[in-house]
C-alpha cells in the first residue's frame, strides 16, 4: 500500500467523551475510522449502503448510518457509539433490557439496534407501538422478528418512567 | 449422525462444554449450559462453554437441521451422567451428592489425575438407523410438529398484501428456554413471511441481480404483524428433557399459511412465492385464454397498434 501523508489529514472530535484526534483519508468512512483507527467495534459493518442501521451511532445527539458518514463531517462533532453508552460496571437500561426480553439472538443488528431505541426513547420516553415501529424502521434484524426488540423497547421505557427518568 | 462431546472440570472450579456446535444466535450455548447444569446439579453459571474451535472441541458435527437441541443436547446430557459417574466409582462423589460436593470432588479428581473430561458418542435411538459413509438413512429420530394461521388483507387497488395477525403454535417436545425458544420461532416467522411475500432472487445467467439490501426487500420492524407464539410439549424420550428441534419448523410453514390467505381472500390460486404486489396484480388481472407471464408484452402490442 502506498500512502503518502499529504494525502491524509487530521480529523479531531469526541467520542464517548473522549476527544480523539485520527490521522485519516479525508473521505473515510467513519464506520472504518471508528473500527480500525479507534479499536471501536461494537457498530457493525452490514451492508455497507445505508440500508441496515447495523453502523448506527449518534452524531451530535442524531442516529447516522456512520457508514454513509465520511470521516471529515465528523470534524468537531461528538460521537457516541455502543461503547460509550456501556457503564464501567453492569449495563444500559436499554442493553439491560434486551438482554431481559432476549431482544438479541445473533448480536449483529443489536449494537445499531440499541442505539437507535437510545434516539427513539429520548424523543419519545414513552412510545406507542407506531413510534417504535418506525423509530427502530432503519435497523435490520434478520433474526428477532423485532417481536423481542418491541418487549425490549417496551420495558425500558416503563421502568425509566417508574424510576422518573429518562434514557439519557 | 457421528458426533461426539465433551465436558470438563475447569482449573477454575467450573465445568466447560466441549462442542463444536457453533452458537450463531440461536442460543445453544444457553441450553447445553443449562442441561450440564442440570444433570450435573450445578448452577446455570458453574457452566461454560468453550469456544466452538475444533484445537479445543471434539466434532460434535455440523450446526444444521435443528439439531443441536435435541441430538447434541441429548449428548451433552450423557456426558454430564457419565461425569458424575467417573467421580462416583471413584469413590471422591456420593451418588446423592449436591453442588459443592460436586464441584469439590472435580477438583479433587483434577488434582490427582491431572484433568477430569468425559466424552459421549451419539448413540440412534432405537429403529433409528443412519449411513456415515454413503450418508443416507435417517438422520434424525423425531420432529417437531406445528400449525401457522395467517389473517392477511389483500388491497385490490395497489394489490400488496398485509398480514393482519400471525398465529404459531408447535409442538416441540419440551421448550428449554422460553424467551429464546418463543424468539426463534418469532424471528423463523418473520423470515418465512419475507419469503411469501418480499424477498425475490432476480438471477441473471447464474448471477443474483439484485444482491443488496436497497433492491433485495426484507421485513423491517414496520412490516410485521404480530407474532404470537404457543407451544405444546410432549417430551421426546431420546431428546434431552424430551426436547425436540426448533430452528427450520418456523420458516417453513408461514409461507404456505399466507398463499392460502391470499388464495382464500381473491379466489385465485397462485403458484409461485414470493407474492409481490406485481405477481399478484399479474395473476389477478390476467384474461384466461392468454397465459400471465405474457400479460405485458401483450400490453404493449396492444399499445403500440
Ligand atoms: S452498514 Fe451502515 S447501514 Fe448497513
Ligand atoms: S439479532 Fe441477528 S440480526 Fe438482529
Amino acid at each position: 500500500m502506498s500512502e503518502t501523508a499529504a494525502s491524509r489529514c487530521e480529523v479531531s472530535f469526541t467520542v464517548n467523551g473522549a476527544a480523539r484526534t485520527v490521522s485519516v483519508y479525508p473521505m473515510e468512512r467513519l464506520l472504518d475510522v471508528l473500527r480500525n483507527s479507534l479499536g471501536l467495534t461494537g457498530a457493525k459493518e452490514g451492508c455497507g449502503e445505508g440500508e441496515c442501521g447495523s453502523c448506527s451511532v449518534l452524531l451530535n445527539g442524531e442516529l447516522v448510518n456512520s457508514c454513509l458518514v465520511p470521516v471529515l463531517q465528523a470534524q468537531g462533532a461528538e460521537l457516541c457509539t455502543i461503547e460509550g453508552l456501556t457503564p464501567d460496571a453492569g449495563l444500559h437500561p436499554v442493553q439491560q433490557a434486551f438482554l431481559t426480553c432476549g431482544g438479541a439472538q445473533c448480536g449483529i443488528c443489536t449494537p445499531g439496534m440499541i442505539m437507535a431505541t437510545v434516539q427513539l426513547l429520548r424523543r419519545h420516553p414513552t412510545p406507542t407501538l407506531e413510534q417504535v415501529r418506525e423509530g427502530l424502521g432503519g435497523n435490520l434484524c434478520r433474526c428477532t422478528g423485532y417481536t423481542r426488540i418491541f418487549h425490549s423497547v417496551f420495558e425500558v421505557a416503563k421502568t425509566e418512567a417508574e424510576k422518573g427518568g429518562t434514557v439519557a | 449422525m457421528n458426533a461426539l462431546v465433551g465436558l470438563e472440570a475447569t482449573p477454575a472450579g467450573g465445568v466447560r462444554v466441549l462442542v463444536s456446535s457453533t452458537d450463531i444466535g440461536q442460543g445453544t450455548n444457553t441450553i447445553l449450559s443449562q442441561i450440564a447444569a442440570e444433570a450435573l446439579g450445578l448452577e446455570y453459571d458453574d457452566v461454560s462453554m468453550a469456544p466452538a474451535d475444533t484445537s479445543t472441541v471434539p466434532n460434535s458435527g455440523p450446526t444444521v437441521a435443528s439439531r443441536t437441541a435435541m441430538i447434541i443436547g441429548k449428548i451433552v446430557h450423557t456426558a454430564a451422567l457419565k461425569m458424575r459417574q467417573t467421580l462416583t466409582e471413584s469413590g471422591l462423589l456420593e451418588p446423592s451428592a449436591g453442588r459443592e460436593e460436586f464441584l469439590a470432588a472435580c477438583q479433587t479428581y483434577r488434582q490427582r489425575f491431572g484433568e477430569l473430561k468425559c466424552f459421549s458418542r451419539y448413540e440412534a435411538a432405537p429403529n433409528i438407523f443412519w449411513n456415515d459413509e454413503l450418508y443416507r438413512g435417517e438422520a434424525y429420530p423425531a420432529y417437531a410438529w406445528a400449525v401457522y394461521i395467517a389473517e392477511v388483507t389483500v388491497d385490490t387497488n395497489t394489490y400488496s398484501v398485509t398480514i393482519d395477525d400471525f398465529v404459531a403454535l408447535q409442538e416441540i417436545g419440551k421448550v428449554l428456554h422460553p424467551v429464546l425458544a418463543t424468539g426463534q420461532i418469532e424471528g423463523g416467522v418473520a423470515q418465512g413471511i419475507g419469503f411469501a411475500l418480499y424477498e425475490k432472487v432476480v438471477w441473471n445467467d447464474g448471477k443474483m441481480l439484485n444482491n443488496q439490501m436497497t433492491n433485495y426487500i426484507m421485513p423491517t420492524s414496520e412490516d410485521l404483524p404480530p407474532i404470537r407464539v404457543f407451544f405444546e410439549e410432549m417430551p421426546y424420550q431420546y431428546g434431552p428433557y424430551g426436547a425436540k428441534g426448533i430452528g427450520e419448523l418456523p420458516m417453513d410453514g408461514p409461507a404456505p399459511a399466507i398463499v392460502n390467505a391470499i388464495v382464500q381472500a381473491t379466489g385465485t390460486s397462485f403458484n409461485a412465492i414470493p407474492l409481490l404486489p406485481e405477481d399478484i396484480f399479474r395473476v389477478l388481472t390476467a384474461e384466461p385464454d392468454r397465459p400471465a407471464e405474457d400479460f405485458f408484452s401483450a400490453l404493449a402490442a396492444e399499445g403500440s397498434q
